[in-house]
């Protein structure tokens, strides 16, 4: 019974990801308040209702994370590579220090950065100062508002701080699997290409990176899942203009006591997200890679 | 502590020794339990619909105190008194050597709502929650007392609840205090970095939501009935008794300053950090907050608008089958001395809500004594008002929308 | 695939590599005649590897030159080399069909109709039916074929290969051998073949360089280095040699040296002798020696093993003094001998090798073995 091997895991993905799906579905089809119980009523308006009042929070979430994702691929792949290419000692101390902001809290890691970005005795500022370059900070923001990335020209409290604190957090996310594909490349391949008058642009184009897809996809998937459903880098970082909808959903859930929203909003956010990462795996090919 | 929104015990736990010394400079952000989105049917204490008039009565469960020399209690991070050297609190030390009663205090109430979701389902299923007491702000108090979930107070057991501040014993909540006795009490008002407004002070609601030298760099409290109850009493509005149309007033106000780019964002007490820096120049704050914060940094200020004041309570309740009920009410009766109560408030500098406290603060602490955040004198306490008790169905409509203007 | 027209000599000039830690090449210059099959042989860790990697690029020289023609590429890196490589693991594009493989190098360069070239070199190697494949999918013989496809597609200037027959079994090897040497002419270009293996060096090569410690022992036509092998490192690696050690005493009328070889005299071509020099080794090949009187010069010994291999006989003959002489028979219906007979063992002068007897005679023994 070869099958009889998959029960160890089936039953796994049935108590941990089956049930709480239906069971967040049925809660979302409830009405009631806490005081009186909730009651099934197969209220499906309830996700008109969801969608209609917190679309933007939601598109929000998905292009917030979807930036994350990409500045954490453009930062993370070149250090993946940089690491994948060292040896012995400095690699693993390289990799530890990747994991090492792992070892304090998730919210310690971002408050830092309210300490670090803050305009007035933030670190930055003051780094920028000792070094005579605070028009640089200035400058900076300036560039945020004109792109529409910070509201009035400061830097912490703003859309970019954010999507900066999402790619932070997630950063190690993306690099360790970058990093496991590109470890496995055979130097030998990238050798046959040089021969093959392929110039390092091209190598990396029609080599390392095809070569390195699979981590492409799993870091790009890790990062951006649970960037979409973060809420503490909007709550610390950002304004009253960055909700994101794991934002609304926490509020919804502890503060309002209104769980069949809560739960509409948890299950739109987990349907969307299933849908883009079939999409995307799909197009990214990967049953076609090695 | 106040009803802050947000403060993470881990993150507390790391910080507190050494970086801050007494309660509260730097809250951790959180609610960090959307503890998944669990509860098949949800059920309400009185299912099948039964009116909010017919309150349901919490259930009692043996009482062991007398066998058992424990009382289980939870209490908002350092909020208590602390011996710097020891780590430990001598008012509990006390009380344990005179009546032999160990008390486990656990700093695990971090925030109303969380809490609330934490203790729900046992309360819900008539479990044990495995507490015998803990301190809910007062709202909060009057959603448990209206689903049962808090049993009454055996009155006898505390005569000390004689000691208790006039102003505080008729709340419409409780009446009487058949069930709750109040911990601490703080006023929600405005504080200010003079650095960041630009030497200017901020004393009003109305300054706060318009001053464009503000813009941008306002907070307000996710406390609803903080935020709210500030902006209805600067409309002139009285909030022990008002209607929906003025509650949608003040939203719409708040709603106006924020559209207008006026408020950066909505806070649990972690606004204390980027006041002090200056990134925030003016928010709505909590005394017993700015009384710390300005230990560190004298030039914050603080203003309690002539609009009016809200003022909180966190209070002591006792769950639905606790197990150690006489003791809890040993306790309450022991922290309701005089002379225990001003050691607690000397430490933590809320406001007392025992009599005759001031007295002895004015011998052990005379700063405290005069500091009108921590002692406030009578003309300080008619601008202070407590927010009315909001219906079941109030309370989820408020909610919504004040959670449509915080996350939004 | 048509030939391309010239093809330019190779020349290094004074190339060395020095790593870190040793030397992989010392100085030397080598010059590969275009279109010339030639091979780099040595035991591993001799340097031809490394020589071939700074021809590739792959690997920058210490000192020296490299050109091809009058064109010096040394500072040139690999990619703007018209130089290709057949890489021992193949190093075939795991994610790419065969035909992208091998229009890989012409598609970099921007040749137009590089597909239908693709497809032309596999038709070469006898592979246009797998075009579509994957790399995994084919046997590790036809991979070394895509291999060599995905270089000469490219008509380099110099098509290097490095041990390409290496993972593949003796029977395939034998087969890719004769292949390799077809494709060769077929195609014109320039070949450096780098192997360990002498058999296959002297089978395909026009002409063959011996390397050994980072320098070349000698360079020479497979013949001349079989019959004249300038040291006892190549006659040892190559094939298998008799030393003798012996002493010129004099050197005759008519062309011939007297030499003695404990104490046994023997004749050898004067021609052969070096100048100058009096302790020697006398080599000669096993089946240059012959059983029986027919040679002019004639040792006694007793045979201690003979092994039969159908074509010949093999027989180690021990002499007085102790050594043991190999001797091939060729199965031609003479009398064979049994192990334990005396037998006089002859061979006539000229058939011999003379060497200097300052370099230890057993240089290179064992190490042209597999």
């Amino acid at each position: 019974m070869p099958y009889a091997l998959l029960a160890p895991g089936l039953l796994w993905l049935i108590i941990f990801f089956v049930a709480p799906m239906i069971t967040t579905l049925s809660t979302s089809l409830q009405e009631g308040n806490v005081d009186d119980g909730f009651v099934f009523t197969g209220n499906v308006a309830i996700y008109w209702d969801a969608l209609h009042a917190y679309w933007p929070q939601l598109v929000r979430s998905l292009v917030y994370a979807g930036t994350a994702t990409v500045l954490s691929l453009l930062l993370g792949y070149p250090l993946a590579y940089y690491i994948a290419s060292r040896r012995g000692r400095a690699k693993n101390v390289l990799l530890v220090l990747v994991i090492a902001p792992f070892f304090t809290s998730f919210l310690i890691r971002t408050m830092a950065w309210q300490s670090i970005l803050a305009s007035d005795g933030g670190l930055l500022v003051k780094v920028l100062g000792w070094l005579h370059l605070t028009w640089l900070f200035d400058a900076f923001g300036n560039v945020l508002q004109f792109l529409h990335l910070s509201p009035n020209g400061e830097i912490l409290y703003s859309p970019w701080a954010v999507i900066w604190g999402l790619t932070y957090n997630f950063l190690p996310f993306m690099i360790l699997p970058l990093y496991t594909s590109l470890d496995r490349l055979d130097g030998r391949l990238l050798e046959a290409a040089r021969d093959l008058y392929a110039t390092p642009r091209d190598t990396f184009r029609f080599v390392t990176w095809p070569m390195s897809l699979p981590g492409v996809v799993s870091g790009t998937l890790l990062t951006f899942i649970p960037a979409a459903g973060d809420y503490i880098n909007s709550r610390l970082l950002g304004n009253t203009q960055t909700v994101m909808i794991g934002q609304v959903i926490d509020s919804q859930f502890l503060r309002v006591l209104d769980y069949p929203l809560a739960s509409a909003l948890s299950f739109v956010l987990l349907v969307l997200i299933l849908a883009l990462v079939t999409i995307y795996v799909r197009k990214a090919g990967t049953e076609e890679l090695v | 502590m106040a009803t802050s929104d947000d403060k993470n015990l881990a993150f507390r736990a790391t910080l507190a020794r050494g970086l801050v010394s007494r309660r509260s400079l730097m809250a951790g952000a959180g609610g960090l339990g959307l503890a998944a989105l669990t509860g098949c049917g949800i059920q309400g204490r009185n299912p099948g619909g039964g009116t909010a008039a017919t309150t349901p009565v919490a259930k009692a469960a043996e009482d062991r105190s007398a066998t058992e020399k424990i009382i289980n209690w939870s209490n908002w991070p350092e909020y208590i008194d602390v011996d710097d050297k020891t780590q430990r609190h001598p008012s509990l030390d006390t009380f344990t050597k005179r009546y032999g009663i160990k008390v486990n205090y656990t700093e695990d109430y971090n925030d109303n709502d969380e809490f609330y979701a934490k203790v729900r389902p046992l309360l819900a299923a008539n479990k044990d929650t495995g507490r015998d007491t803990w301190c809910s702000t007062d709202w909060m108090v009057a959603r448990l007392i209206r689903q049962g979930y808090v049993q009454k107070l055996t009155l006898a057991n505390i005569p000390n609840h004689a000691n208790i501040e006039d102003s505080l014993v008729t709340v419409e909540f409780d009446p009487g205090r058949l069930y709750s006795m109040p911990w601490q009490s703080g006023f929600a008002g405005i504080a200010y970095n003079p650095k960041a407004t630009g030497g200017k002070k901020v004393t009003t609601v109305d300054q706060l939501l318009t001053d464009p030298a503000l813009k941008g760099k306002v907070t307000l409290l996710t406390e609803m009935r903080d935020t709210v109850g500030l902006v209805m009493l600067a409309m002139g509005k009285d909030i022990t008794d008002f209607t929906d149309a003025d509650f949608m007033a003040a939203i719409d106000e708040i709603k106006k300053a924020k559209d207008a780019g006026q408020i950066k964002g909505f806070t649990g007490n972690e606004y204390g950090k980027p006041l002090s820096s200056g990134d925030t120049a003016a928010c709505f704050a909590w005394t017993g907050d700015v009384v710390q914060l300005q230990a560190d940094n004298p030039s914050l200020g603080y203003s309690l608008p002539p609009t009016g004041c809200t003022l909180w309570s966190d209070n002591f309740v006792i769950p639905a089958l606790a197990q150690h009920k006489a003791n809890a009410e040993k306790l309450i009766n022991y922290y309701y001395e005089p002379e225990v109560m001003a050691k607690v408030v000397d430490y933590v500098n809320y406001i007392s809500p025992v009599r005759g406290t001031k007295a002895i603060l004015e011998r052990i602490d005379p700063d405290v004594a005069n500091n009108p955040l921590i002692v406030p004198n009578a003309k300080t306490l008619s601008m202070a008002h407590v927010f009315r008790g909001l219906t079941s169905a109030e309370e989820t409509k408020y909610s919504q929308a004040f959670s449509e203007l915080t996350a939004g | 695939m048509a030939t391309g027209g010239m093809t330019e000599d190779l020349r290094l000039v004074g190339i060395s590599k020095q790593f870190e830690t040793f030397t992989a090449v010392h100085p030397m210059d080598l010059e590969v005649p275009g279109g010339s099959f030639f091979a780099l042989l040595g035991p591993s860790g001799c340097g031809k590897t490394t020589t071939l990697r700074m021809v590739a690029g792959l690997e920058e020289p210490t000192g020296g030159r490299i050109l091809i023609g009058e064109k010096d590429i040394t500072s040139t890196k690999a990619y703007q080399r018209n130089v290709n490589t057949v890489f021992q693991s193949y190093a075939l594009f795991p994610h790419m069909t065969i035909l992208d493989n091998v229009a890989f190098g012409l598609k970099r360069r921007g040749v137009k109709g590089a597909n239908a070239a693709a497809q032309e070199a596999l038709d070469l190697v006898q592979l246009s039916q797998v075009a579509g494949k994957k790399p995994a999918q084919l046997s590790g013989g036809m991979q070394q074929r895509v291999a060599l496809a995905r270089a000469i597609v490219n008509r380099p200037d110099v098509l290097l290969l490095d041990e390409p027959l290496g993972a593949l079994d003796l029977k395939l090897r034998r087969q890719m051998q004769i292949e390799l040497k077809r494709i060769q002419s077929e195609v014109g270009l320039t070949f450096i073949h780098v192997t360990h293996d002498q058999e296959e060096a002297m089978t395909m090569a026009d002409s063959i360089a011996v390397m050994n410690g980072g320098r070349i022992e000698q360079l020479a036509d497979p013949a001349t280095l079989y019959e004249r092998p300038a040291s006892t490192f190549v006659a040892n690696f190559l094939g298998q040699s008799n030393l003798l050690q012996a002493r010129i005493n004099g050197f005759g009328a008519d062309g011939v040296a007297l030499a003695q070889t404990h104490g046994q005299d023997v004749l050898v071509a004067g021609d052969n002798v070096p100048d100058g020099i009096q302790d020697v080794w006398i080599g000669v090949r096993p089946e240059k020696l012959r059983l029986g009187e027919a040679g002019r010069n004639r040792l006694d010994g007793v045979v201690t093993d003979a092994s039969f291999t159908g074509v010949a006989t093999q027989y180690l003959i021990r002499m007085p003094w102790g050594f043991e002489v190999m001797l091939v028979q060729q199965n031609d219906g003479s009398a064979r001998a049994q192990v334990g007979e005396n037998v006089v063992v002859s061979w006539d002068p000229g058939h011999e090798f003379v060497l200097d007897q300052h370099q230890a005679g057993d240089a290179g023994v064992g190490l042209g073995d597999d």
